[in-house]
């Protein structure tokens, strides 16, 4: 196996790579630290950088520990009182920056599920009169989106219960608190993906330069190059697409939590969203995207070893391989073909993106079975490793 | 020991490379003698098991390689043409990564190592890159690590391209000594080589052997073709001509 790392960390253009990689994210690490910004109602300012998080965090505790029925109703009936157009420049700077995400937070659960931003003046239009009913509120809101006439297709009766029963157990009254450190620990998390076109430039190469340099010749001819040769290579490329993923990762988070903690990791996932069916906290939910980011990557990995073994040319798997990390992201959800959607969602990027994903209702159905977005990609992606796996050798040995 | 060539035949699409060859090889120096194309690395790739052969088979003793799996390719010692890889390794390095693909264990294959890059003349540059080698160097390399598992096969593509007169010798006297008890089949272009050192000369053409035999065979044979009577002025370098000239 130490033939094989030589391999890897000498090729110039791997290393380099690898090197492009981590600076990267220590870029995204930097910015983010340092470009967030605070309101500082005392000073009349912006505050940025780690104070910024903690004025956050100061704000957030200020406010309440627990979203109540009464905490958002006393919020919505100030709001009303005030009589301000919540999308004027007032309502901006009178009521909104002092509430900061707990303004956004509340919107979000009066704002149509069909769309992607928060409805600023959503809170003008609900009825206080007998209570915010925020949780019911929430769920009739998911009831109402999962009965909808698609254009793609609606939703099956089985897939209606399965999210209606999984959003209801979510544990109600949500706890509050500032989740913006574990906001940009989600994002650090989804810039790994960049890695991935790191681990498809290393690994791209295992095989076919053997072909291309015509080694293969020659290490096919001895006792060991139809097996141990290829379970070392498979070896090395899994080890080393785990290890850069995720030294990949530490360094996206271990600066953050050395400067700022880990606060808001035990916060209810639905602070991201109040539709999010999950019963996970964003602490649970960041280290499933880290396992994502390591699956998605490993599997990645092995099917353009695959790629490399059978069309024994590394430039023409690198291009597959960059391809099909970046290509579906530019490919629009479909108006009419809801199986297509279901497929575009299980594209690499898109499957990684759980903050958006997570609040979608996907689900792939086959009569009463239904199966979870999250728990899709994981088995596709097992699959689709498990299948590379097999093929590789038989790829690679292939005489012709 | 009984190699066995059964009406080897490779074709690719409609051309054919390598022609229904019958041949049994035993202990002894082969030589391949052939033009560019005539077939010569497409048979060598068959017997070593690398390219899959159309129609007929190969066996050892009585068994057909394919079945023998690694047991073959355990007693296969292979120079394949245009030898040069991996420019980062060391001559060492490159010598005990092929040895840990031949299954020998490390104390061994790094006397073994050793004492091979000693006979092909590179114990001074063992260290050395192979980036750094000129074409010469990396041949006797290449030479080197076909022999790391003692091979009862060995199959030696052009093994004298890029190498000097001295070199060469070297290389001649080396494998007249391992033709004494094992299977060598060399491929060459230089007519000279093979005069030297072969126990049985196949002139291949078109993927067929249109002559083969002792020198001594190959000469009655030119002298028949060629109907000439002067058997003292005879060389296989004018038997090749014959036929390759054309």
């Amino acid at each position: 196996m130490r033939y094989e790392w030589k391999k890897i960390f000498e090729r110039r253009l791997n290393v380099a790579a690898m090197l492009l990689g981590y600076l990267l994210i220590g870029i995204c690490v930097y910015n983010y630290i340092t470009q967030e910004s605070c309101y500082d109602a005392a000073t009349d300012s912006y505050i940025e950088g780690v104070a910024a998080y903690r004025m956050q965090e100061e704000l957030a505790q200020s406010q309440t520990d627990v979203i109540t029925e009464a905490y958002v109703t006393d919020l919505i009936r100030d709001i009303q009182s005030r009589g301000i157009d919540l999308e004027s420049d007032d309502a901006y700077t009178e009521i909104i920056r002092p509430l900061g995400d707990m303004f956004y937070f509340v919107s979000k659960n009066y704002t149509d599920m069909r769309s992607k931003n928060t409805d600023m003046d959503a809170l003008d239009k609900v009825d206080v009169s007998e209570g915010a009913h925020f949780y019911e509120h929430r769920m009739e809101k998911i009831t109402d989106y999962l009965n909808m006439d698609f254009s793609y297709g609606n939703y099956t009766e089985a897939e209606k219960a399965y999210w209606i029963a999984k959003a209801g157990r979510t544990n109600v009254p949500l706890r509050w608190g500032s989740k913006r450190v574990m906001n940009q620990v989600g994002e650090l998390l989804f810039a790994g993906f960049y890695l991935w076109f790191v681990v498809v430039i290393c690994v791209s190469s295992v095989f076919s330069s053997e072909y291309e340099s015509g080694a293969a010749y020659l290490l096919l001819t001895t006792k060991y190059g139809k097996d141990r040769l290829v379970r070392s290579k498979i070896g090395v490329a899994a080890l080393f697409t785990v290890g850069y993923l995720t030294g990949g990762a530490l360094l996206a988070v271990v600066p953050v939590a050395l400067l700022l903690g880990l606060p808001g990791a035990d916060l209810p996932i639905q602070l991201w969203n109040p539709v999010i069916p999950y019963n996970m906290t964003i602490g649970q939910t960041c280290l499933g995207m880290f396992g994502l980011l390591l699956l998605i990557g490993s599997a990645i990995a092995l099917a353009l070893m695959c790629c490399s073994a059978g069309l024994r040319s590394s430039l023409a798997t690198l291009v597959i391989g960059v391809a099909f990390i970046i290509a579906p992201a530019f490919i629009p959800m479909s108006k009419k073909s809801g199986l297509w959607n279901h497929i575009n969602y299980l594209f690499p990027v898109r499957a990684f993106n759980l903050e958006d994903v997570m609040g979608a209702y996907v689900s792939y159905a086959a009569g009463n079975v239904v199966i979870s977005y999250t728990a899709m990609v994981v088995i596709v992606y097992a699959a689709v490793s498990a299948v590379a796996l097999l093929l590789i050798r038989r790829m690679f040995v292939k005489v012709r | 020991m009984e190699l066995i060539l059964d009406r080897v035949t490779k074709q690719y699409k409609n051309k054919i490379v390598v022609d229904r060859l019958n041949v049994v090889l035993k202990e002894g120096v082969y030589g391949l003698l052939g033009a560019n194309g005539a077939g010569k690395t497409t048979l060598m790739r068959m017997i070593c098991g690398i390219a899959k052969i159309s129609s007929g088979e190969i066996r050892l003793d009585s068994e057909e390689i394919g079945d023998m799996g690694s047991r073959y390719r355990d007693l296969l010692g292979y120079l394949p043409q245009d030898f040069g890889y991996y420019p980062n390794f060391s001559a060492m390095e490159f010598m005990l990564y092929i040895a840990s693909l031949k299954g020998l264990n490390r104390s061994y294959a790094r006397k073994q190592s050793k004492i091979l890059l000693e006979k092909v003349g590179l114990e001074a540059e063992m260290r050395h890159k192979i980036k750094t080698f000129s074409g010469g160097m990396r041949q006797r390399l290449g030479i080197a690590q076909a022999l790391l598992n003692d091979p009862k096969i060995l199959i030696l593509d052009e093994p004298t391209a890029g190498l000097d007169p001295k070199e060469r010798v070297r290389f001649r006297n080396m494998i007249a000594e391992l033709g004494r008890d094992r299977i060598v089949i060399l491929s060459t272009h230089i007519v000279s080589d093979v005069e030297e050192i072969a126990d049985w000369i196949f002139l291949m053409k078109q993927g067929q052997f249109i002559a083969q035999g002792t020198l001594e065979d190959l000469k009655e044979h030119y002298l028949e073709v060629a109907g000439t009577e002067e058997p003292e002025k005879f060389n296989l370098e004018k038997l090749y001509l014959f036929y390759f000239s054309e």
